[in-house]
């Protein structure tokens, strides 16, 4: 009786992962948006509220679908192949919500160039020419685009997944979702320089690795961490992973953020760090990465062994604190592609 | 065995994001004021007859707006910005002395809106300066050449197609694998022709060219 309690409790606290991830993401995104926003400059009509509130807010959904794609096409993975008979039926619930996500994920890639379009022309309803002239003009545009049509392409695989189950490769599916992530770093800041492409791989290895390492602790707090027996498979595989994942995205994104600060004129390095927006949101997003580190450390550390012996812990309650923190980092990442460097 | 198929996965991402970083243009790079003509802060003897803001990278034609505010909130921007390469111009009327707010919208090369102001002071009501109408004519010329310069590196949409039909392709190819290595059940062809089907629609949106793809 207490015991399906507490199975019963955990499971709810893990599904509380997924709606923490992305409530913190949105409030962040609108928050550090609003705070960064460029001011209003005489003379020059600017975008209404519904612009400076909607663009934030449809990029970080977008983060937030395409990082449950990339978790949720992960957990096959996870779980391994060994056992079908426990795995399948958390597999059955999974497939058809990444299918659900890789739709959400396409409609708000279009719909964040419907808002930057309006961003460019304040004061007017963007027309299809407009969006049209956009996407032809703009890079960003074209890479959101492009996204769209992976998040596409994740959906028809995803639904053939849920068809012919895990005879379609979950390599596949993880390889298709990561792929919609790599246009994803042309829409924030470039530098005109050698180490253009440098930085560029540097940003590719940041959002796919905080999009693995997200989407995969969200899909384990959601889906996994009720069931002990493949709790006690998976979470030592998806640590091995996000060891890898905070290494990859820590140093990536120091590189890439102080590396764009370096080579953009007229900012001075020490100094621009705690006077620029971007230097600030740079700080900001350092130091919730190393918020993460004694969060994901305690999982490692203290309840992995517990779990690899197969006692209940209290799993859940910390990967959904330490996906409170990974959703506040994903709404600062939008406010800071966007956050003026100088 | 899994740590093997897990780091050809990471491999085969890296090659990919090298690609991706390839193809993206290296003059994609956000834009920063680094002059204007009259400069920040400026107190000129005659008003200007046009007002030039000089960034370190191209701007991008089509989006760049320019506003010229005098104390009493009136507009003295004669017509819209015209961009031309670094440089972006707007001809400004006839004004008298006083003190002007220059505000300025424009879209940096790699897609973001950049707003900026800068003030200047009219002391005199002089003759419009002779050096703002000789930048006029030459801004006119360059400004084809930028245009053509900013396509070429954009590819415009043409590399959005090629990167889609790329993209398109590689899902085809993937697809087939996935269905090549279910091995077909007994009820295999008609479940496998729903699948491909519901597959074209789903790509359909973006380029029909992979439904048959994936159907073949």
């Amino acid at each position: 009786m207490t015991a399906t309690q507490v199975a019963a409790g955990r499971a709810v606290r893990g599904q509380l992962a997924g709606g923490v991830f992305a409530v913190s993401a949105v409030v962040a995104a609108v928050v550090a948006s609003t705070l960064t926003a460029q001011e209003a400059v005489p003379g020059i009509p600017m975008p209404g509220p519904l612009v400076t509130v909607g663009l934030p807010v449809v990029r970080v959904l977008l983060d937030v679908a395409a990082v449950a794609v990339v978790g949720l096409s992960l957990v096959p993975k996870l779980l391994g192949f060994d056992a079908p008979e426990r795995s399948e039926p958390v597999l059955r619930r999974v497939r058809p919500l990444a299918v659900t996500a890789a739709w959400a994920w396409a409609v708000c890639a279009l719909l964040t160039i419907v808002f930057q379009t309006a961003e460019l022309n304040p004061g007017r309803v963007p027309t299809l020419g407009m969006i049209a002239s956009y996407v032809d003009t703009v890079g960003t545009g074209q890479g959101l685009l492009f996204s769209a049509a992976c998040a596409l392409a994740a959906a028809g695989i995803g639904l053939m997944a849920v068809r012919f189950g895990e005879k379609v490769p979950a390599e596949l599916r993880i390889v298709v979702a990561l792929f919609g992530l790599l246009p994803i770093p042309v829409t924030g800041h470039a530098v005109d320089s050698v180490w253009h492409d440098p930085i560029m791989i540097m940003m590719e290895v940041h959002v796919i690795g905080a999009a693995a390492w997200t989407g995969g602790l969200i899909a384990l707090a959601v889906f996994v961490a009720p069931r002990a027996e493949l709790l006690a498979v998976a979470l030592p595989r998806f640590s091995r992973l996000a060891t890898v994942c905070l290494l990859m995205v820590g140093l990536s994104g120091l590189v890439s953020g102080l590396g764009t600060m370096a080579l953009t004129p007229g900012v001075e390095l020490p100094g621009a760090i705690v006077t620029s927006q971007y230097g600030l949101l740079v700080v900001v997003k350092v130091t919730l990465t190393a918020l993460l580190v004694p969060l994901a450390a305690h999982i490692r550390f203290r309840l992995l062994p517990a779990i690899r012996a197969g006692r209940a812990t209290a799993v859940a309650g910390w990967a959904t604190a330490e996906v409170a923190v990974m959703g506040l980092a994903y709404g600062v990442a939008v406010a800071i592609t966007r956050a003026s460097i100088g | 065995m899994e740590g093997c198929s897990l780091r050809r996965l990471l491999t085969v991402l890296l090659l990919a994001a090298c690609a991706a970083a390839g193809l993206a243009s290296p003059a994609w790079a956000h834009n920063v004021l680094v002059g204007s003509d009259p400069a920040d802060g400026a107190t000129l003897a005659a008003p200007p007859s046009r007002i030039t803001l000089t960034f370190d990278q191209p701007a991008r034609q089509g989006y760049a707006q320019i506003g010229v505010t005098g104390g009493d909130g009136s507009a003295w921007a004669d017509g819209a910005a015209v961009v031309s390469a670094e440089k972006v111009s707007v001809a400004v009327r006839p004004m008298p002395a006083g003190s002007y707010v220059v505000g300025y919208r424009i879209l940096s090369s790699d897609g973001h809106p950049v707003t900026g102001k800068l003030t200047f002071t009219v002391a005199g009501t002089g003759a419009a300066a002779p050096s703002g109408d000789a930048a006029t004519a030459p801004a006119a010329a360059p400004d084809a050449g930028a245009a053509a310069a900013e396509a070429a590196a954009n590819g415009g949409a043409g590399m959005a197609v090629v990167w889609i039909v790329a993209a398109l392709f590689i899902l085809a190819a993937g697809t087939a694998l996935a269905l090549r290595r279910a091995a077909p059940p007994p009820t295999g062809p008609s479940s496998t022709a729903e699948g491909g089907a519901s597959e074209g629609v789903e790509s359909g949106g973006s380029g029909g060219r992979d439904g048959k793809g994936a159907r073949a």
